[in-house]
């Protein structure tokens, strides 16, 4: 098992951050390779430049300004996904890293003579993690159509191996959390880590971060 | 009327740009007051901060470090975005926009821990943006765009009148397709 784990959060300490490494410590009890791109920390540029649109469809060549998340991308068979909801949605950094990354000829093949419409790039990939905090409550989230877990789970979910294993979990009401709100979130991370796994990962209990906050 | 466009695209010969003078043109004959905020032009940054994350809730510190769009905000009376929809969303540069200008005290208040509307300024609301998915994968991944704009930022303004328009499979649009959209948004844009 090859995992990519994309972390987008702005502070340590974050609830967020502590999902991510109950996610990683599931990762690593479960004997995977796990390779973790957290974009803040790496300063990520989230910005689809005119040169990059220019040559979108210049293949290969579209890649070389982010040729490590391409080779990230493209090494890994499972995709797990850690950030805060904002407006409903994922944050620009996050949304910015799928602007640049997901390329033509990485995350998907363009319609051509043979082709009417756009192909899955990503066949290689058959796991898919999708965990977020949303401020919102569980109802408000569905009526305004959960846009962030649909961008992930449906939208990037098309582009995966067929009958790819999907795993997705939220935590609402972030801003008015208890602490037992965030434990029993955590449980239902690891059950749902077991879940994408495939089998059971006996691990220590997840550490609890001290801040309240997303 | 005072209309707020935010442009999202990185080049000033495409289609999405050729939208957004047909939407700034047509409206300035209609003698509108239009202030265009070319977020790529001006080197708008879509990153929120961790400072900005802390002081999130602070109203109305928060605005300090966007004090400039923020007051072009709530100058405007009508709002228009428009933007190409890139995998399944606004491109980053506006999701960032919505992420670090859009914020408490400005576009809502929170009142015993609900969001209430407080950008009830924008009378008027528009996207034009276009796809490249077709319609019916656009509405297989949710259409995470439409309804961000048709109900979370609906309901922060409240508008009296919310358009949403579209041309979706742009990779395989004709001339001919495109000319029509952009003839029927010069048509809304008179109506507006």
């Amino acid at each position: 098992m090859k995992a990519l784990v994309v972390y987008c959060h702005p502070k340590d300490g974050s609830f967020n951050a502590a999902v991510r490494d109950l996610v990683l410590t599931k990762l690593r009890a479960a004997g995977a390779d796990v390779r973790l791109c957290d974009l803040y920390a790496r300063g990520f540029q989230p910005v689809l430049t005119t040169t990059e649109w220019e040559g979108y469809l210049d293949c290969p060549a579209n890649c070389a300004p982010v040729d490590r998340d391409v080779a990230d991308l493209r090494w890994c068979d499972t995709l797990i996904f850690v950030y805060p909801t904002w407006w409903y949605g994922l944050p620009a950094m996050l949304k910015g890293w799928l602007d640049r990354v997901m390329l033509p000829d990485v995350a998907f093949l363009m319609p051509d003579g043979k082709n009417r419409t756009i192909r899955s790039g990503l066949g290689h990939i058959s796991r898919l993690g999708v965990f977020t905090t949303c401020g919102a409550s569980f109802w408000l989230t569905k009526l305004v159509g959960s846009p962030g877990r649909r961008t992930l789970m449906w939208g990037v979910g098309l582009l995966l191996a067929r009958g790819s294993r999907k795993v997705f979990a939220a935590h609402y009401l972030m801003d008015s959390s208890t602490e037992e709100s965030r434990k029993a979130h955590l449980a239902r991370v690891a059950s749902r880590m077991d879940r994408l796994i495939g089998r059971r990962v006996a691990i220590d209990a997840p550490r609890m971060q001290a801040e309240a906050a997303e | 009327m005072r209309v707020l466009v935010l442009f999202a695209h990185p080049c000033a010969e495409s289609f999405s740009a050729a939208l957004k003078d047909t939407v700034t043109g047509t409206l300035r004959k209609r003698g509108w007051d239009v202030d265009l905020c070319d977020l790529y032009a001006e080197g708008f940054d879509p990153v929120l901060t961790a400072d900005e994350r802390r002081g999130y809730h602070a109203v109305p510190a928060n605005c300090m470090p966007v004090q400039g769009y923020v007051d072009r905000l709530r100058a405007a009376e009508a709002l228009v975005f428009v933007f190409p929809v890139w995998n399944f969303g606004f491109p980053a540069i506006l999701k960032g926009f919505i992420d670090r200008v859009f914020l408490p005290g400005v576009s809502f208040r929170l009142e015993d821990g609900l969001v209430a509307p407080n950008l009830t300024n924008i009378r008027r609301m528009a996207a034009v943006t276009t796809y490249g998915a077709t319609p019916w994968r656009a509405w297989l991944a949710g259409n995470p765009p439409k309804a961000v704009v048709k109900r979370a930022l609906w309901y922060v303004a409240r508008p009296d009148k919310l358009r949403y328009m579209a041309l979706y499979d742009m990779n395989r649009a004709t001339d001919g397709q495109r000319r029509r959209y952009l003839v029927a948004v010069q048509r809304e844009m008179e109506r507006f």
